[in-house]
C-alpha cells in the first residue's frame, strides 16, 4: 500500500512547476509493486516456506526426473533378490519380500501420489468454491440448504465415508479411483471457509459499485470476489494436498485405498513396510520418511504462503 | 442461558434425524445383507432370496425401511447383525472400549495443547517455542499408523526394559481372558497398560495442530490491550497471563476441539488396528463392511454422528460460558 502510495507521488514533479518526467534528479527513486509482487517477494523472503519449496521441488525431481536416471523397473521381481538390506546385490535401498527394487518404487510411489493428490484438487477445489460462492453470495435459503447439508456429512467421520463409499468399488483401488473419491468428499471444508470470506466480501464498497454498474452476478463472484479471496484458495489447497496424502496412505492402511495388485503409491508404500518394522526396517524407513518429508513440505509451503498473504498472521489452521 | 440450551438441544435432535437418514441412505446404497449368498456353491434358489428378502424387509419402500430401522434405533434397538445377534450389544460393549481410549485422549490432547500453546505464546521465538513449533509440524506430517508403530517399537520396548516386566502393552485391550476372572485393581491396570500406547499415538496427532491454534489464539490475546492495561494497573504477569489471557484464548479452542472429535473417532479406527483391539473400529471394519452388514454400519455411525452433534452442542454451550458477550437469543 506504501509503495503504491509513494510511486503516484513520485510520478507527480517534486517542484510545482516543473515538467513531468523532464529528467529531473529524484533523490529517492520508488518502483511501485504490484499485491501479487508484494506477496511474492514475501514469501521468497520467508526462509521456512522457501525450505519448503525447495525441497518439495527436490522431492518432485526425484519422482519424475528420478527414473530417467535410475532405469530399474519397479515392477521387475527378482526371485534371487527378496529382502536384500540396502546397498547389496545393486539394490540401493533394499529390496522387498518379492525382489521389487525399493529404490524404484519410491520414485514411483512419489509420482502416484501426486497423481492422487492433483486429482483431488482438480475435483474438490472447483466443488468446493461452487458450493461455498453460491452459499456465501447468495445467502438466505440457498446458503440454510447448502450448509445445512454440509454440516450434515460432517457429522460422520471423514474417513468412515470413505471407507464405506470405497467399499462399494472394489475396482477403485487404483490411484486413480482413490484420487477421484478423496476429491468428491474433501471439499467440504472448503465450501466453509469461501462461504465465511464471501459473506465478509459481498458487504464490501467495490461490490456495490460494481451492482450499480449493472455488472451480472457471475461476473461479481468471477471477477471481483474469487480474486480477493484466492489467498485463502491457494492456502487451502496447499494445506488440503498435504492432508490428502495422509488420507490416502491411511486408506490404504485399512485396505480402503491403493491396494490393487501391482499398484503404487507412498501410502502403499507406508503400509507394507509398518509390517516389517523390526525385520526389515529399510522398508519401513525409506518410505515413511519420504512421505514425512513431502508431508512436511508441503505444509511448510502452505504456511509460507498464508503467511505471505496475511502478514498479520491471524488465520491459522485448526 | 436456559433457554438458549433448549434451543440449542433441539435443533441438535433435529440434526441427528437428518443424519441419520443421510447415513441410511448411504448404507442401504452401499450394502446388500444377501451378498454373502450370491457367491455360494451351489447357489440357493431363487425362492431363498426372496424369502429373506421379505424376512428382512428388503422389499419394502426406502422409506418404510428407514422407519423401520428408525423406530428400533430410538428404542436402543439397532437390528441383528447377519449372523441372527443384536447389534446393541455387541455395540455397547465396544463402545466402552473404544470410549476409554477416544476420551482419554482428548482430555490428554486438550491439557497437552493448552499448556503447550500457552508456552509457545508467552516464550515466543525462544527455543522451547521452536522445539514445540518442529514437534507440532512433525507430528502433523505424520500417518498415524507409522507414528504408532514407531511408539510400539521403541517406546513400548524401552519403557519394558527399564521396569524388568511388561507395563506397557502393544497388542488388545487387555490380557485375554483376564477378565473372566480378575477384576477391581489387576483388571484395571492391566487395562491401562494397555491403554497408554494407543491413547498416547491418538492424543498426540491431536493435540499438533490443536497446540499450533492455541499459540496463536493466545498470541492475539497477548497482542490486545486490555492486557497492556491489566498490567499497567499493576498485577502480577502470571495472573493477567491466566486470568486475562488464558480465559479469553480459550474461547476459539473449544469449537476447534468439537469439531476434531470426528476426526478422532475416525482415527480410532486406525489406531485400533495397529494395536489390535476389539472396539468399535474393528467392529466397523471387519464385521460391519468386511460381511456386508448394514445394521452394524449402521449403529456405528449412528454412535459416531450422537458424540459429533453432542460435543458439538456442548461446544457451543461452552461457548456461551466463557464468553459472557455472546449473544444467546
Amino acid at each position: 500500500m506504501a509503495t503504491t502510495q509513494a510511486a503516484a507521488e513520485a510520478a507527480l514533479p517534486s517542484e510545482p512547476g516543473a515538467p513531468i518526467g523532464g529528467g529531473v534528479e529524484r533523490e529517492f527513486t520508488v518502483k511501485a509493486r504490484s499485491q501479487r509482487q508484494q506477496i511474492v517477494r514475501r514469501f521468497v523472503r520467508n526462509k521456512v516456506g522457501m525450505t519448503g519449496l525447495v525441497v518439495f521441488v527436490l522431492l518432485l525431481a526425484f519422482g519424475f526426473l528420478g527414473p530417467l536416471l535410475y532405469t530399474t523397473d519397479y515392477a521387475t521381481q527378482n526371485s534371487g533378490a527378496q529382502s536384500v538390506p540396502p546397498g547389496s546385490q545393486g539394490y540401493p535401498l533394499g529390496s522387498d519380500a518379492i525382489g521389487r527394487d525399493l529404490l524404484a518404487g519410491l520414485m514411483q510411489g512419489v509420482q502416484r501420489s501426486m497423481l492422487i493428490v492433483l486429482l483431488f484438487v482438480v475435483i474438490a477445489l472447483p466443488l468446493g468454491l461452487l458450493v461455498g460462492a453460491l452459499a456465501g453470495y447468495f445467502g438466505r435459503w440457498v446458503d440454510s440448504v447448502l450448509m445445512r447439508f454440509v454440516d450434515l456429512i460432517l457429522t460422520v467421520p471423514l474417513l468412515v465415508v470413505l471407507i464405506v463409499v470405497a467399499s462399494n468399488f472394489p475396482s477403485s483401488r487404483t490411484p486413480l479411483g482413490v484420487g477421484i473419491i478423496l476429491g468428491l468428499f474433501g471439499w467440504l471444508d472448503l465450501a466453509r471457509i469461501v462461504r465465511s470470506q464471501f459473506l465478509s466480501l459481498r458487504e464490501k464498497e467495490y461490490v456495490e459499485a460494481a451492482h450499480a454498474l449493472g455488472a451480472s452476478n457471475s461476473r461479481i463472484i468471477f471477477k471481483h470476489l474469487i480474486p480477493n479471496a484466492l489467498g485463502s484458495l491457494i492456502v487451502w489447497t496447499t494445506l488440503a494436498a498435504a492432508t490428502a496424502i495422509i488420507l490416502e496412505a491411511s486408506l490404504t492402511y485399512l485396505g480402503f485405498g491403493v491396494n490393487g495388485a501391482n499398484q503404487t503409491s507412498l501410502g502403499r508404500l507406508v503400509s507394507d513396510g509398518v509390517q516389517a518394522t523390526t525385520t526389515r526396517p529399510w522398508l519401513f524407513y525409506f518410505p515413511g520418511i519420504t512421505l514425512l518429508v513431502i508431508v512436511l513440505s508441503i505444509n511448510l509451503i502452505g504456511d509460507g504462503i498464508r503467511d505471505a498473504f496475511d502478514p498479520s498472521n491471524r488465520r491459522v489452521r485448526a | 442461558m436456559f433457554f438458549f440450551t433448549i434451543r440449542r438441544v433441539i435443533a441438535s435432535v433435529f440434526v441427528l434425524l437428518a443424519s441419520s437418514f443421510l447415513v441410511f441412505a448411504l448404507c442401504a446404497a452401499s450394502f446388500d445383507p444377501l451378498s454373502k449368498y450370491y457367491t455360494q456353491n451351489p447357489r440357493p434358489p431363487e425362492s431363498f432370496f426372496e424369502n429373506l428378502r421379505e424376512q428382512l424387509g428388503l422389499n419394502d419402500n426406502f422409506f418404510v425401511r428407514y422407519w423401520n430401522w428408525l423406530s428400533g434405533a430410538l428404542t436402543g434397538n439397532f437390528g441383528e447383525t447377519i449372523n441372527g445377534t443384536p447389534v446393541s450389544e455387541q455395540l455397547g460393549g465396544r463402545l466402552l472400549v473404544t470410549g476409554r481410549m477416544i476420551l482419554l485422549a482428548i482430555i490428554i490432547a486438550v491439557v497437552l495443547a493448552v499448556v503447550v500453546g500457552v508456552v509457545g505464546a508467552v516464550r515466543q521465538y525462544k527455543p522451547s517455542d521452536y522445539a514445540f513449533t518442529f514437534l507440532a509440524y512433525l507430528l502433523i506430517a505424520l500417518p498415524t499408523f507409522w507414528f504408532a508403530a514407531i511408539l510400539k517399537e521403541f517406546v513400548a520396548g524401552g519403557v519394558n526394559d527399564v521396569f524388568g516386566k511388561q507395563v506397557l502393552f502393544t497388542i488388545g485391550e487387555e490380557t485375554p481372558g483376564l477378565s473372566l476372572y480378575a477384576s477391581g485393581w489387576e483388571l484395571w491396570s492391566d487395562r491401562l497398560g494397555h491403554l497408554v500406547l494407543p491413547t498416547v499415538s491418538l492424543a498426540l496427532l491431536s493435540f499438533a495442530a490443536w497446540s499450533r491454534f492455541q499459540r496463536s489464539a493466545m498470541l492475539d490475546v497477548l497482542g490486545s490491550d486490555y492486557m497492556r492495561l491489566a498490567r499497567a494497573k499493576g498485577l502480577p504477569y502470571r495472573r493477567v497471563v491466566m486470568k486475562h489471557g488464558l480465559r479469553n484464548a480459550l474461547i476459539p479452542l473449544t469449537t476447534v476441539v468439537a469439531l476434531g472429535i470426528g476426526t478422532l473417532f475416525g482415527g480410532a479406527v486406525i489406531t485400533e488396528q495397529v494395536f489390535v483391539w476389539h472396539g468399535m473400529g474393528e467392529y466397523l471394519i471387519q464385521n460391519g463392511i468386511g460381511q456386508n452388514d448394514i445394521n452394524v454400519v449402521l449403529g456405528w455411525l449412528l454412535v459416531s454422528a450422537v458424540f459429533v452433534v453432542v460435543f458439538n452442542l456442548v461446544a457451543d454451550v461452552l461457548y456461551a460460558v466463557l464468553d459472557p458477550r455472546i449473544r444467546l437469543s
